[in-house]
């Protein structure tokens, strides 16, 4: 545009007055209509409007045009001015469709850019110009404003050109599956072209991008991961599937709409991940439970992020772990093998117990839902096995007796907790009780205790888990034992001088009821002990009339000074029944069997016990037998070893130690359990009874096993047995009507 | 009496002589049933809370004919007698009828009270009247409510003086003559499998839940429900039932010909 035309149209514009006149439309028209052009070819040309803009004809000649169109629609020519602008711009854009479409090959794209911006640049300006248009005229009467309406004609002139559309479709697409091959694609490119896309509508973006993508995305996941199945293990599949969505959500950010990122991550979880879900956990010898078993915290985290974008994905991880942590812990309980050391039975439970935490910690994100299945699990198959209970008392026996020397407090309470977990798993609680009951009696009558504040830490733990009830016997136990120390010293004082002669004598008073039911079996002591226990009895009774004293030969011991045949001599501890049967042979040489059960009077199974002790243990044989057999038969006869030898002076030979049951013991125990839970169960049934008055069987079976759940399950037979025996007791009838139903009788 | 026509004289007269009951019962009952005599009877001896009038010193001579010669009670030579009169079977479930109606304490005596107090309910003063209502007493086994109550009394009746539960042995006894009555096709099988499997005494609750199960459970045991609260030793005579495979299809044809 020459300086001097300006000039021209600025004189005119100063001259003219303003007429209504159909040729002024025109004329003014034409004026714009060239502008347009002059707009367009200011494009063509290379010129940057910012040069031309910053020299000041070319703004003088701006605001002359848009005085023009301000006068257009003044005069009420915007129909003419808008569709004149609409037809010009499309003529345009027909010749700019045509220069994009000869582009070869890779300059397509870039063609493609250049144009729009310069499009976008060329509307702005006419924006600009027609700016009173856009404010007065198209709101009056709906018409698109010019923005949307430049943007409307670039797409339908443009993109969607048949010539065009397709082909911009299937460029794009291509990019990205090159981009997916490993090649570098031009970034910005494509940013921009995108972008352009999403300027022009969602539906735009959406139709000629979006939609093709995300179809074609699929087909190519799909391949690729059928491809990796058939080749890659569970931990290799799951890295490619991770560093794939990594990728796409990297393209998104880069040059897609972000709200394409969740479509097309859904996209490749579907079709890496959701699909194969099933193939992945039981993939053989790389799968879940192989990933388990190795400890392998980084494949199971990623397989755990990863399968929580699908729907199911983590139920499947959490029904595969916990049916093979059942299964394995089945075999652990149930192995003739395991179950021969109980102690270490119980420390396999504990070690499976951290395994499995320390996945779940590291590996699933602690999640509670993996938490809870995995203490369903261990609940489900340690109560399979019906000596657990008395298995974990065994274990806290031993840690409490002897594992506590160079051990931290610290430690001890972590041990403690560990069973205490164990112990909460259990269903027959009251088994357990019985058994620690028993336990904690051996060691606090063999000494053995290591330490009295472990031993209390964990009766308090054991009451805050079951209330007051379970503890208080055992606190009595030890109440008995602190009083029997007192009661020594009283002895002592007293008695002093009476009894220094006679051999030192230590006794626990046990009140019964705290502690494990015994009958007192016969046992007749050696004279040279009678004494002293008679001068005890007396001594107690004085103090405490009214009580019955039994003395309890099974649960004692003994210190002997011994003299064997060449001289050594030895210091022997051993159990009262030991020192019984020792003591006889300060008067014979040799005694039968039989012989020694007469004098003695011990029953038999713990006669032979003892006698075995001590003559058929290596390095303990203070005894010999004929014949030399391992077992104690009824017609042996047995001699002091006068060849005896041991390195050390003091030889332990009888300890009552906490030992696995027998199988007529375990019966016994059993049974006992089972006759006390019949009181304990009738007592709930009465108790609810009582406050509800009329309640059908059913809701009382429900009810009872409510209340007792926390010490053990009442098999719903015993319960029916006992409404029966309370029925007859007349503490209950049946309801005349209803027979199903029960009324409590006051 | 003035008031009434001569038949209807008559049939009071008859109605006191046949009843033992007193004019004012007799007018009563034949008004109640439009004079028909036999109707009039019916109604009569279904009300067995009403006392006759029975004259109470023959009563006492049909006591003192039973009764021990050194215990002030009917014991078990008097009830031989009183069978051999009757013409009955000391077996006879009757007994067990008339035991009821006497409200007697336990089986093989009856105290003074008892005999005298039964009778008078019934209606009873002679030998031949006593006679005549055994047929009815037997009838009333068959009233489904008179037997539950019949069947729980019996409980009472056959167990030891003092003991809460009733013998084994007797509880068998008594249910293979009452479920005769009844025809109960599982009662052999309970029996066999008491003395299989239980060996001990049975209590109040179990017998009388018996005979609801007798009643409501089908032999076959379709209807027979897991979760009814019945009592254990029932649950276990069911369990017992299909382990021995004694519940099986000809068992219900076999009982669906029957019925």
């Amino acid at each position: 545009m020459s300086a001097q035309k300006k000039r021209n149209f600025q004189i005119e514009a100063f001259k003219h007055k303003v007429v209504v006149d159909p040729k002024y439309a025109e004329k003014t028209w034409k004026i714009l209509e060239h502008a347009i052009h002059e707009i367009y070819n200011h494009n063509a040309s290379g010129l940057s409007f910012e040069e031309l803009y910053r020299s000041s004809a070319l703004l003088r000649f701006y605001l002359y045009i848009f005085r023009n169109a301000y006068n257009m629609v003044l005069h009420k020519f915007g129909e003419k001015l808008y569709s004149g602008l609409v037809s010009t711009m499309t003529l345009h854009l027909k010749d700019i469709a045509k220069s994009i479409e000869s582009a070869q090959g890779g300059s397509f794209l870039e063609e493609l850019n250049r144009k729009w911006a310069d499009h976008n640049k060329a509307l702005q300006m006419i924006r600009d110009i027609l700016m009173y248009m856009d404010r007065t005229f198209i709101p009056s009467t709906q018409k698109i404003p010019v923005h949307e309406l430049g943007l409307n004609l670039w797409r339908d002139n443009i993109i969607h050109s048949g010539k065009i559309q397709s082909r911009l479709r299937d460029t794009l697409l291509e990019l990205v599956q090159r981009e997916r091959t490993g090649e570098v694609i031009n970034r910005g490119l494509m940013r921009n072209v995108i972008k352009m896309l999403m300027d022009l509508g969602s539906s735009v973006y959406q139709e000629d991008f979006e939609t093709p993508f995300l179809e074609v995305s699929a087909d190519f996941y799909r391949g690729e991961s059928q491809q990796f199945i058939d080749c890659c293990d569970c931990g290799d599949y799951l890295k490619k599937a991770e560093r794939r969505l990594n990728e796409e959500i990297e393209r998104v950010s880069h040059y897609l709409d972000a709200k394409s990122e969740v479509k097309i991550t859904s996209v490749v979880e579907k079709e890496m991940i959701e699909s194969h879900m099933h193939r992945l956990v039981h993939m053989e010898n790389s799968g879940l439970v192989n990933m388990i078993v190795d400890d392998k915290y980084e494949d199971l985290g990623r397989m755990y992020s990863l399968f929580r974008r699908v729907p199911n994905g983590l139920s499947l991880i959490r029904d595969v772990m916990t049916s093979h942590i059942r299964d394995k812990g089945k075999q652990l309980v149930t192995d003739p093998e395991r179950l021969k050391d109980p102690v270490d039975f119980v420390q396999r439970l504990l070690d499976e117990k951290d395994k499995h935490d320390k996945i779940i910690n590291l590996a699933f994100n602690n999640d509670k839902t993996f938490q809870n299945a995995l203490n369903s699990s261990f609940e489900y198959f340690i109560n399979l096995n019906p000596r657990s209970p008395e298995f974990i008392s065994l274990f806290v026996d031993d840690k409490l007796r002897k594992g506590l020397k160079g051990v931290s407090e610290e430690d001890i309470e972590i041990v403690l907790d560990k069973a205490m977990m164990l112990f909460r798993f259990l269903q027959e609680k009251d088994v357990f009780e019985k058994y620690y009951k028993q336990h904690l009696a051996k060691r606090l009558l063999s000494g053995k205790t290591a330490s009295d504040d472990a031993e209390r830490s964990l009766i308090v733990k054991l009451k805050t888990e079951c209330g007051y009830q379970f503890t208080s016997k055992l606190e009595g136990m030890f109440t008995d034992m602190r009083t029997s120390q007192d009661t020594m010293l009283g002895f002592y004082r007293s008695m002093g001088s009476e009894i220094a002669d006679y051999p030192t004598l230590v006794v626990h008073v046990l009140t019964t009821g705290s502690w494990p039911t015994q009958s007192s079996p016969t046992c007749n002591l050696p004279p040279e002990i009678l004494g002293i226990c008679d001068k005890f009895r007396t001594y107690y009774l004085g103090t405490h009339t009214g009580r019955r004293l039994s003395w309890q030969a099974n649960m004692g011991s003994a210190d002997l000074k011994a003299t064997f045949g060449k001289g050594q001599k030895h210091e022997l501890n051993v159990s009262t029944y030991q020192m019984c049967i020792l003591m006889l042979f300060n008067n014979a040489d040799q005694l039968s069997y039989k012989e020694i059960e007469q004098a003695t009077e011990i029953p038999a199974l713990d006669l032979k016990r003892s006698l075995q002790s001590l003559a058929c243990v290596k390095g303990k044989n203070v005894l010999r037998k004929e014949p030399m057999s391992k077992e104690v038969a009824e017609d042996d006869a047995f001699f002091v070893n006068d060849k005896f030898t041991s390195k050390l002076y003091k030889v332990k030979v009888g300890t009552i130690v906490a030992q696995k049951e027998s199988e007529p013991e375990k019966q016994e125990t059993r049974q006992r359990v089972e006759e006390d839970r019949k009181p304990q169960i009738e007592a709930a049934i009465v108790r609810i009874m009582k406050s509800r008055r009329v309640l059908d069987h059913n809701n009382i079976v429900a009810e009872v096993t409510k209340q007792l759940q926390s010490r053990f399950l009442p098999n719903p037979v015993v319960i029916k047995k006992r409404i029966e025996s309370l029925i007859e007791r007349e503490f209950l009838e049946r309801d005349k009507t209803d027979r199903k139903l029960y009324r409590y009788l006051a | 009496m003035n008031k009434l026509g001569r038949g209807h004289r008559d049939k009071v007269q008859q109605f006191m002589t046949i009843t033992g009951s007193s004019e004012k019962v007799a007018l009563q009952a034949l008004k109640t049933s439009d004079w028909h005599l036999e109707a009039a009877f019916d109604v009569f001896y279904s009300q067995t809370h009403i006392k006759s009038y029975a004259d109470t010193r023959r009563l006492e001579e049909l006591y003192n004919r039973y009764k021990d010669p050194y215990v002030d009670m009917i014991l078990v030579d008097g009830i031989t007698l009183l069978c051999n009169d009757l013409q009955v079977d000391p077996q006879d479930i009757v007994m067990l009828v008339l035991s009821w109606h006497m409200k007697a304490a336990t089986m093989c005596e009856f105290s003074k009270q008892e005999f005298i107090g039964g009778l008078q309910a019934l209606g009873i003063d002679s030998l031949e009247k006593f006679r005549d209502r055994m047929q009815y007493l037997r009838s009333e086994l068959k009233d489904e409510q008179k037997f539950r109550e019949i069947y729980n009394y019996a409980f009472s009746w056959a167990k030891e003086k003092g003991q809460k539960s009733l013998a084994l042995d007797t509880a068998i006894g008594m249910w293979q003559l009452l479920f005769a009555e009844k025809d109960w096709p599982l009662v052999e099988h309970w029996c066999q499998f008491l003395q299989a499997r239980h060996n001990k005494a049975i209590s109040r609750d179990t017998w009388s839940q018996l005979l609801e199960f007798a009643r409501t459970v089908d032999p076959t045991l379709s209807n027979y429900d897991a979760e009814g609260a019945w009592p254990y030793l029932i649950d276990e005579f069911v369990e017992y039932l299909n382990e021995n495979g004694i519940i099986q299809k000809d068992q219900l044809d076999e009982w669906s010909q029957k019925h």
